[in-house]
């Protein structure tokens, strides 16, 4: 061992000591202690533990059309308020077009509009006038509502009972989901996929004409009724008290109606309440939720309290889930499930399980096989593939990488690819040592000529495992990373460890010659 | 030790170059045939590129027909597989749009729920996140033969990275020709496998490459052919171990790790097997089209 670099040595050591102290808390760990060192551990991925994984989208364009909607009201009440007779009314996506009998005062109606909406575009030509947006308005549009939507999601599972999720935007439109240990991700979807829309509207049974004829004039709407699709309602469109200004919701029972929601607004809420009970008593109101009747009693006294009660054909459980939506909050437009990966805890288990065995039988047979070719140097290069592991999995754990099933995958493929620098080595020793009489001198030509292949042929292999990391999800970026880490770990193992041992090898054995 | 370490003598002197006529007929005609594969049968796109729901579960007493018989008069499009036992089975469904998947999932749950033990996962993606994947997919896959060349370029000249881009080229087509006639599901982790083999094929090739641009520095006088057999027989046995290891941890891989893991595993096996032959067999012989000799390396 003369003449070995005292700090290489002491480099190796350091690094294989915090390798060990730091692949500890992954090993031997499973459960959460609060101490800092022994919860630097690897976080195992859904797909080990068990959880949902949920992609949501936001359908936005259902604001937009929403948008042109409350244009084209905008528009006739202020036509109406100037006495201009509308023509009629085209309305899509992109624009919307309403052609008046003549174009006077369209000048004013414009002012009158744009005094509600500020950066829409808005064209007179002739007797027609047009309405359109621009991209910074929709995006302005789209933007809101999916911050909205992420407190509102935020809100729903918190209220769920959901451990640790993980909630965040994804892209321009989507929201992900990581829902760790959910067993029932039915019911989370379930709880995901109302918008929650509740609204307050006076019933009009006046009408009876309308109603028949299934035409809703200007200001009212036709509804049906939750539980049988052919009992329509004519409802005022204008709701008079909304679900926003709820503050508290609560399933409760009733002993007549049985399952119910009760609820109470906050001092405006029970204002318009109150108002609107006070001024309608005898009649009927309807309470609406995303876009169907609930239920519609009639007000027998004004309600003044700010509180009330629905009830409805539910069940407990119902009543507890439109319990939680409502307090949570309506979604500003609906959420589309469009990828969901569950994974029950059993599976998750045995996944584990079958990663482990694969990885100890790979491990196993590699290790014969080194020594059974390349004897005594064989024995060294199995040493540095197992402080490869030890490291792998320290570094996993200090960074706080995921390891997924892939990531597993990734782990056993590297105990096969890690003797390669090993291999190239031993090779490079091996031709060395025909020439060579010097046993220090061929061992040294053997590592310097190994070292710029070994490093070409591991970065063309980070090369790739860094695009996989880029344009992979989930859990392929959790492959990627156990693959690079691994790459990484045996570049250091073969160049510093493997040297070390096969120097300490010879000196101690007092060899003359090598064997390989 | 044991006598082993000789199996592949350092002084082996294998003429691969000689036969090279041969092995590029080999070559093109299973690159032609895996072509012909790909675009008359295509892969066997799982739900990670097709779109669709997949329902594992695991069951006692039933037996596959029963759950087909409950299921198939409800849905159009269902087939039921046993994945790895006859008690874990596999049900996939098509559905129209992303709405209707939650509502579909409910409905098998509720079919089934008696006859069965366990709800072991339930996947589900939506059209337009299938095309979103594939395309990310051919992206990441065309990403990296290009970075590769651009590294092998860099480091090498441009003739030994045309060498090894012919030879991943080589090994993706025919890896997936190989894929499509053993119908290995194609998903993410295939995609993960492909690219995987992308650099392990490279790292075999730029070994060999190496080897080649040492000699060409230290024998000026040799013939190309002959010099390029001499650095395929100087790394062959670092070829052979390597791909052996390789090899030995994968098929651990394929026979222990568990039915979701097996076509990950597969396509590895069978894209090492191909990349240690391109290596040998394409790679290297490419570089005989140029006749080049450099002038100066860039190292020196």
């Amino acid at each position: 061992m003369k003449n070995y670099p005292l700090w290489k040595i002491f480099i190796v050591i350091i690094l294989l000591f915090l390798g060990i102290i730091f692949a500890i808390p992954s090993l031997l760990y499973k459960e959460n202690t609060g101490s800092w060192y022994l919860d630097n551990r690897l976080n195992l991925g859904l797909d080990l533990q068990g959880g949902s994984y949920l992609l949501l989208e936001v359908q936005t364009d259902v604001l937009i059309k929403e948008e042109f909607e409350n244009f084209s009201d905008t528009v006739r009440i202020i036509a109406r308020e100037n006495r201009v007779k509308i023509n009629n009314i085209e309305k899509n996506d992109e624009a919307l077009k309403v052609r008046f009998d003549s174009g006077d005062k369209l000048k004013i109606i414009r002012e009158e509009f744009l005094k509600n909406y500020r950066s829409v575009n808005f064209a007179i030509t002739n007797n027609i006038i047009s309405i359109t947006i621009d991209e910074i308005y929709k995006k302005s549009i789209q933007d809101a509502a999916i911050k909205q939507s992420l407190e509102i999601v935020r809100k729903r599972i918190d209220e769920s009972g959901t451990k640790e999720p993980l909630i965040q935007r994804s892209g321009r439109d989507r929201i992900l989901l990581q829902l760790p240990g959910v067993k029932d991700p039915e019911r989370i979807k379930d709880l995901l996929g109302k918008t929650a829309k509740l609204n307050f509207h006076m019933v009009d049974d006046d009408d009876t004409k309308s109603l028949s004829l299934n035409i809703a004039p200007f200001g009212r709407m036709i509804v049906s009724d939750i539980d049988n699709e052919d009992i329509k309602y004519l409802l005022e469109k204008k709701s008079r008290v909304g679900g926003e200004n709820l503050i508290d919701a609560y399933a409760s029972f009733d002993p007549t109606e049985g399952h119910a929601v009760s609820f109470r607004f906050d001092t405006t809420g029970a204002q318009k309440f109150g108002k609107a009970t006070s001024e309608n008593i005898g009649k009927r109101f309807a309470v609406v939720l995303d876009g169907v009747v609930i239920t519609a009693p009639v007000i027998n006294s004004a309600i003044t309290g700010g509180s009330g009660i629905i009830t409805g054909n539910f069940t407990s459980q119902e009543a507890t889930d439109l319990a939680v939506l409502l307090r949570a909050g309506a979604l500003p437009a609906p959420l589309e499930i469009v990828e969901e990966r569950s994974v029950g805890p059993g599976l998750g288990a045995d996944s584990i399980a079958a990663g482990k065995i694969a990885a100890i039988i790979g491990m196993v047979l590699v290790c014969i096989f080194m020594v059974l070719i390349y004897g005594s140097f064989g024995l060294i290069a199995n040493i540095s593939l197992i402080a490869n592991l030890f490291i792998i999995i320290a570094l996993l754990g200090t960074i706080g990488a995921t390891l997924t099933l892939p990531g597993i995958a990734g782990i056993v493929l590297t105990i096969g690819m890690a003797v390669d620098a090993n291999v190239l080595i031993f090779e490079r020793i091996k031709e060395e040592n025909t020439k060579n009489k010097k046993v220090y001198e061929t061992i040294k030509k053997g590592f310097d000529r190994a070292l710029s292949t070994i490093l070409d042929a591991n970065i063309t292999t980070l090369i790739a495992s860094l695009l996989l990391f880029i344009f992979g999800s989930g859990p392929i970026k959790g492959f990627s990373i156990t693959l690079s880490l691994g790459v990484i770990a045996s570049m250091f193992t073969a160049l510093m460890l493997t040297n070390l041992l096969v120097h300490f090898y010879i000196s101690f054995a007092s060899k003359k010659e090598i064997n390989l | 030790m044991f006598g082993l370490n000789k199996i592949i003598p350092v002084d082996s002197d294998y003429k691969f170059l000689n036969y090279r006529k041969k092995f590029y007929i080999a070559s093109g005609v299973a690159i032609l045939l895996s072509l012909i594969l790909l675009f008359f049968k295509g892969l066997n796109l799982g739900i990670d590129f097709k779109g669709g729901t997949l329902i594992e579960v695991s069951t006692q007493n039933t037996n596959i027909g029963e759950l087909r018989d409950i299921l198939s008069p409800n849905f159009n499009e269902v087939s039921l597989q046993e994945f790895g036992d006859e008690n874990t089975i596999i049900i996939r469904l098509q559905n129209e749009n992303n709405q209707e998947s939650i509502e579909t999932v409910n409905k098998v749950k509720q079919l089934i729920s008696d006859k069965v033990q366990e709800f072991r996962r339930s996947e589900f993606v939506g059209p337009t996140i299938s095309s979103e994947l594939l395309w990310k997919g051919f992206q990441a896959v065309s990403f990296a033969l290009f970075a590769i060349l651009i590294y092998i370029w860099l480091r090498f000249e441009w003739q030994f990275g045309f060498g090894a881009v012919v030879a991943l080229t080589h090994d993706v087509l025919f890896t997936l020709g190989v894929l499509s006639i053993l119908n290995v599901e194609f998903s993410l982790s295939t995609i993960a496998a492909v690219l995987t083999i992308a650099g392990y094929s490279i790292n075999d090739t730029v070994v060999i490459f190496d080897r080649v641009r040492e000699n060409l520095r230290k024998y000026k006088k040799l013939e190309l052919l002959d010099l390029f057999n001499l650095s395929i027989n100087n790394t062959l046995s670092r070829t052979v171990m390597t791909s052996i290891t390789t090899l030995l941890a994968l098929l651990s891989l394929y026979i222990f790790g568990g039915e979701v893991i097996k076509p990950f595993a597969l396509t590895m096996i069978i894209g090492v097997l191909i990349g240690t032959y391109s290596s040998i067999f394409i790679a290297v012989p490419t570089l005989l089209v140029f006749k080049f000799r450099p002038q100066e390396d860039d190292e020196n």
